[in-house]
């Protein structure tokens, strides 16, 4: 008995060895899509050039490690160009699963063109890593097939924003808001989001302007007119980078001064908005500050000193701008490269468990990395900044909400 | 609020109609439907900027760089592509699909060689140019800044391209009623058989109105920047569409009755942004829908129904 | 017909009954379908009457919101839902019949507005509650990739044989007598307005079948999906690629310029759309009447 027994043990050990070198890849495949042409470019190209900075810096290491072989393996990125268009996005996807069966499936930036990847991967059974596809539609309770890496899911963005308004606005003399927003999903949500926040406060302020308008206006002559006819205190304005460029340029354009003024992407995409406008449009604007811009304690990879170094050696000649959409990229890196080091296998739900084993612990340059029981990313929020003229002459974004990451105090109105 | 936007929707308006304008000529002169003609005007937007970025050229006179550059472009182009398009069976179908498949040529060559990423030039440096000529005709010197129109102000540089959508309008009309070619044009636009009868050559009347079309297509592209937020190399077809209700809404052939589309388009989209502004999107397209019914031929010109 | 029935339709669908246990990626295989039904559908309104619809996918997007909305709002069971997505798309048509009083160039623009304003009104914001605006459809419930990839080779056999009827059929003759000269046909007694309704409707649901299992494959998606221009042109490029008013010429240019769009797309992804692009122009110029006219020419009878 006691013989058989150790030889099947034996036996047990070797054969588990054997299929440990094995089942050994010679390489960890990565699938992704981007969109070098079309309406989603302008945010796919950073994020894609951010994924692959992270690719070459692993591989020039040998690899990331992967404890299901414990060894480093060679990432090899299989990556198509969708061209923002959904239906070949969609047919792309399909093409990364079933024919070049990837390990990791990463969707492409925005939600336009993650969206059709959801159904997809949940029916092949891959984990979806979502890089900055926020739509709240996503994350539901029967899909586990999906993890958001490197933005907050789109309803909590404006929470910081909202909060200010609400608790110190009334002090400062905000009572009067209007509201202009872009009607898609990533800002239509965050404009219901601000309307629930200051609502539930209940503190005395009110929306005296609340506008929706498509999200390919490029003209806010008129809808700027209007606002200053509802006499705000302070001015909300929900866009993608195109609608800030274009808005922000009327308000100069006509010499409006807003006394409080709140854009999205002057934080987002501060090199692309400043070349775009120039230095003195940005002055006194609010916006959300993102990963790009604050300094955060990291416990794993590349401080964003040092990543942005890294990002403008490798691209220096390149089109694209260094902002929050090139850390996203990064950052989904990262999450991979942790999740490679913690996972037990390769097996997709395997891989799910590592990702959530990360969540609330995983300190990067784009904050706190913590997941909603769906997926959702909640952690790394977007604290709400001001730029303030710099000693240069170029503005200086600081942070005035929450408190505990706050490092200037608010300018109200504006000078 | 309602007198702001009728006189920002006649301001925008101007500059729609000289985007259009250049779409009518080639369609009116040789039933050719340009669907690239958002992508020249790109590319003109990028020439624009990219004189301003390289070499610090200021937008007014890349007006008439973009203007001459284009038309040396469009005379090779014409000849290239459309007498052999003219042959087929069925020109006016297959214009639509041949410069489709152009306006995805120029998209991903500009692609290529500029980026995706938003690009634009500062607002004041139009606002330069029309401070110096409003100095001039003052005899002061004028503050860069917005400009007053009847008690409202509006940017300086919406003033500028008003103006000269307004010039451009008026020169396309003189060029038309008051030059031998331009009578020759008209010849070719009424009956293109009978012009080919008496002897003129079609080809030459055809290439010089599509390298005007061109060239007024690159000069519209110029004030983009400055009228459309910022400018891609994605822009091109949503402008195209646009273009188009503006000519339907004028009518083909004249470029006083584009001016007017121009206008109208551009009051009705202000009102509409100023009062239903979520709606304000669906305008162009039902307004282009309802005219060609009740009234196919624009608001003056020529049968487009059949049966 | 019988022989068509036998030697096109009978393969094709075969091909796409057997494609998916030999090629995995389905997705693309979908696409194909949902491709080849719209560029024939296109082409029995283009190829038999000489519409040109450029906002084609009005009638697509139609039956995909017409079936997602019956399923969300109803829980109605995919089928219903899919007919119901089908009337979506055939009630936006009869509602658009005024339209071919227009002539050529002036039709496409018009139908393209038309699309458009369908779009902008569906991903209203104000319109959330019934169509969730620019929120986009999610589906929940009914996803079933086999049966739908089945539902859509049958919507794509039943297209089929429409077209092969118009093609041997008195009423496609008529339709095309119409499209050489209305008066004439008209003095032949052929009941002009009645015949281009007819193909202008049965264009329309073929389109609005093809949206409906669009969604019910796709099930997550937003307005600016399904009413992507992009499905307008494509349709539009693979019937005059192949050749109009043909059974063979739209399957031809599905299967050729939707496997080199696919293949440059994976395999040259940086050229993709200037070679695309190029690729077209090429094709108006040098081959306008199609692919199907090389074959013509030297004598071969293309059904």
């Amino acid at each position: 008995m006691i013989r058989l027994s150790i030889i099947a043990a034996l036996l047990a050990s070797a054969t588990a060895a054997s299929v440990q070198a094995a089942q050994a890849p010679a390489e960890i495949k990565l699938g992704t899509l981007y969109a070098s042409s079309g309406r989603y470019a302008s945010i796919s190209m950073p994020v894609f050039d951010g994924l692959k900075l992270w690719i070459d810096q692993m591989n020039a290491q040998g690899g990331a490690y992967v404890k299901a072989y414990d060894k480093k393996i060679p990432l090899k990125l299989i990556a198509y160009d969708d061209q923002s268009n959904t239906a070949t996005a969609a047919t792309l996807y399909n093409q990364l699963i079933t024919q070049d069966k990837v390990d990791i499936l990463i969707s492409d930036s925005g939600s336009v063109l993650t969206s059709v990847a959801v159904p997809i991967a949940r029916d092949h059974k891959m984990l979806l890593i979502d890089q900055t596809g926020t739509g709240a539609t996503f994350f539901t309770p029967d899909n586990p097939y999906i993890a958001l890496m490197a933005d907050p899911v789109s309803s909590i963005w404006p929470k910081p924003l909202a909060d200010f308004i609400t608790h110190d606005g009334p002090a400062l003399g905000i009572k009067r808001v209007a509201m202009l927003y872009a009607t898609n999903d990533f800002t239509g949500t965050q404009a219901n989001s601000v309307r629930k926040f200051i609502k539930e406060a209940n503190s005395g302020v009110e929306i005296v302007f609340d506008t929706g308008v498509p999200t390919n206006t490029s003209n806010y002559t008129v809808l700027l007119n209007n606002i200053r006819a509802a006499n705000p205190d302070a001015v909300v304005h929900l866009g993608y980078a195109g609608n800030d460029i274009a808005f922000l340029r009327n308000v100069q354009d006509n010499g409006i001064k807003f006394k409080f003024l709140f854009c999205i992407y002057p934080g987002l995409e501060s090199e692309l908005l400043e070349k775009n406008l120039g230095k003195k449009a940005l002055d006194y604007v609010f916006t959300y500050v993102p990963s790009s811009a604050i300094h955060y304690q990291t416990n794993f990879g590349m401080s964003l000193r040092d990543y942005s170094g890294a990002w403008h050696k490798k691209y220096a000649n390149a089109h694209v701008e260094f902002g929050f959409n090139s850390v996203a990229g990064y950052t989904t890196g990262l999450v991979l490269e942790k999740t490679l080091a913690t996972a037990a296998s390769l097996d997709q739900l395997e891989l799910r468990k590592a990702i959530f084993s990360l969540s609330g612990n995983l300190k990067t340059l784009d904050g706190t990395f913590e997941l909603d029981a769906n997926g959702a990313q909640i952690g790394e929020i977007t604290p709400l900044g001001q730029f303030v003229p710099g000693k240069n002459g170029s503005p200086e974004l600081v942070t005035v909400w929450p408190h505990a990451v706050a490092n200037a105090k608010p300018i109200y109105p504006r000078p | 609020m309602f007198l702001y936007s009728l006189l920002a929707g006649f301001l925008f308006g101007l500059y729609f109609s000289l985007i259009g304008l250049g779409l009518n000529l080639v369609f009116s002169v040789m039933r050719v439907v340009n669907l690239a003609h958002g992508d020249f005007l790109m590319l003109g937007a990028f020439l624009a900027y990219w004189l301003f970025t390289l070499f610090a050229v200021n937008p007014v006179p890349a007006v008439a760089i973009a203007f001459a550059g284009f038309v040396i472009v469009g005379l090779p182009l014409y000849y290239l592509l459309v007498p052999r398009l003219l042959r087929a069976e069925n020109p006016e179908m297959l214009s639509f699909i041949l410069f489709f498949g152009l306006s995805q040529v120029i998209e991903a060559v500009t692609t290529i060689a500029f980026g995706t990423s938003e690009r634009s030039i500062p607002g004041d440096q139009l606002g330069r140019a029309v401070a110096v000529v409003a100095g001039l005709f003052a005899g002061h010197t004028v503050e860069n800044g917005p400009v007053e129109l009847l008690g409202n102000t509006f940017p300086a540089s919406w003033v500028a391209s008003g103006i000269v959508s307004g010039c451009a309008v008026l020169l396309v009309y003189l060029y038309l009623y008051r030059t031998r070619l331009g009578y020759l044009t008209r010849a070719v636009m009424d009956n293109r058989a009978e012009a080919i009868a008496t002897g003129i050559d079609v080809h030459r009347v055809c290439a010089v109105a599509f390298g005007i079309g061109i060239g007024l297509a690159a000069v519209a592209g110029v004030f983009a920047p400055f009228m459309l937020g910022s400018i891609t190399p994605a822009m091109g077809t949503e402008v195209t569409v646009t273009a188009f209700a503006v000519i339907v809404i004028g009518s083909l052939g004249n470029p006083l009755g584009t001016a007017f589309g121009g206008v109208i388009y551009g009051i009705s989209y202000m009102l509409m942004q100023s009062y239903y502004s979520s709606w304000a999107n669906v305008l162009p397209y039902v307004l282009l829908i309802v005219i060609l019914l009740l009234r196919p031929s624009g608001l003056l010109g020529r049968q487009v129904r059949r049966a | 017909m019988a022989r068509h029935l036998l030697l096109i339709l009978l393969p094709v669908v075969a091909a796409f009954a057997i494609l998916p246990s030999v090629y995995t990626n389905h997705l693309m295989l979908f696409n194909f379908i949902i491709f080849m039904t719209l560029a024939q559908g296109l082409n029995v309104i283009y190829g038999f009457t000489g519409y040109l619809p450029f906002g084609y996918v009005g009638f697509f997007g139609a039956g995909s919101y017409g079936f997602s909305l019956m399923v969300i709002h109803l829980q109605a069971p995919p089928f219903v839902a899919l007919l119901i997505g089908a009337a979506a798309a055939v009630a936006l048509a009869l509602l658009l019949t005024p339209l071919l009083r227009l002539s050529g160039v002036y039709f496409s623009i018009a139908n393209l507005a038309a699309a458009l304003a369908v779009l902008q009104v569906v991903s209203n914001p104000n319109l959330e509650e019934i169509t969730k605006g620019p929120y986009g459809i999610s589906l929940r419930g009914v996803f079933n990739p086999t049966l739908s990839y089945g539902t859509a080779v049958a919507v794509l056999a039943a297209t089929l044989a429409l077209v092969i009827y118009l093609r041997n059929s008195h009423f496609g003759m008529a339709l095309k007598a119409i499209r050489e000269d209305p008066i004439s046909a008209g003095m032949a007694g052929i009941n002009v307005v009645r015949e281009r309704v007819v193909a202008w409707l049965l264009s329309a649901l073929i389109a609005g079948l093809a949206g409906g299992v669009f969604a019910w494959y796709v099930s997550v998606f937003y307005p600016e999906t399904v009413f992507s221009v992009e499905f307008s042109v494509f349709a539009i490029v693979f019937v005059l690629f192949g050749g109009n008013a043909t059974v063979i010429g739209p399957i031809l240019g599905v299967v050729i310029l939707y496997g080199i769009y696919n293949a440059v797309g994976i395999s040259t992804p940086q050229y993709f759309q200037l070679i695309y692009g190029v690729l077209i122009m090429g094709l108006v110029l040098f081959l306008p009447n199609g692919l199907v006219s090389l074959l013509q020419r030297w004598g071969i009878d293309v059904p």
